[in-house]
């Protein structure tokens, strides 16, 4: 699956976890799938309201996406920040 | 608009290839391709922001059947931060800048292969994450974090 991963101690530090057993069992149940096949399983399309309404978006920068998001969009979409 | 397929991924791969384009799969879709079992709903790419880089993605986005007017094929040309496309086969979030990640080079040499596609690594892929502090990101960071844990043991 993975054919090359470079590591570098110029990467983000993140502390192990326990990781739950029955979220063990999926990684190891996707590992064994096809990407074609992870694929199939992971693209899904709904209709988000207003993200969705427009062909075309473009912001100057990230704080200013981050910002149309907060304003534009339904919060139950997730797109505002904690 | 139907969901993002592996057949279009690979469209991506071999258009960009041919275009010369640095790119990278960030986000839940690069975590996906490396083997993360959630779901998405589009495919997020961190392009390099060269003046050379984005000419070449507008053209090769062109070429894909994104009906971009001149305007928006400008907006790509300079690399505004973030764009979303919804005005071809599928849907493409193109990120600049992403939160968390200071240099695309930075992420270029940690990035990881599958099947050619190159992928942001999972520690990127999780700072970008954690830095936008979005709710629904906050909910799958866990996941996320417990993912990357167990794809390390399986590269050891």
């Amino acid at each position: 699956m993975v054919e090359a991963g470079r590591m570098s101690s110029e990467m983000p530090q993140n502390a192990p976890t326990v990781i739950p057993q029955e979220w063990r069992e999926e990684f190891e149940a996707a590992a064994r799938r096809p990407l074609p096949l992870r694929m199939r399983y992971a693209f899904i399309h709904t209709y988000k309201p207003v993200l969705d309404d427009a062909p075309f978006r473009a912001w100057d920068s990230t704080a200013d996406y981050r910002r149309w998001c907060e304003e534009n969009l339904p919060g139950w979409l997730g797109y505002g920040s904690v | 608009m139907a969901a993002f397929e592996y057949r279009q991924a690979e469209e991506i791969r071999e258009k960009f290839a041919a275009h010369g384009i640095r790119y990278l799969f960030l986000g839940k879709s690069g975590a996906i391709l490396l083997g993360f079992p959630d779901t998405t709903q589009d495919a997020d790419l961190y392009i390099e922001r060269t003046a050379e880089n984005c000419r070449a993605l507008a053209v090769a986005l062109h070429e894909l059947g994104f009906a971009l007017t001149p305007e928006q094929t400008a907006e790509i040309e300079r690399g505004k931060d973030f764009i979303q496309l919804k005005n071809g086969p599928f849907d493409l979030d193109l990120v600049f800048a992403p939160d968390g990640i200071e240099r695309f080079d930075d992420a270029w040499r940690r990035r990881v292969e599958v099947e050619g596609f190159p992928v942001c690594h999972l520690d990127d892929i999780i700072a970008s994450k954690a830095a936008t502090n979005r709710q629904k990101d906050r909910e799958s960071l866990p996941r996320l974090r417990s993912f990357r844990d167990w794809w390390l043991q399986q590269k050891r």
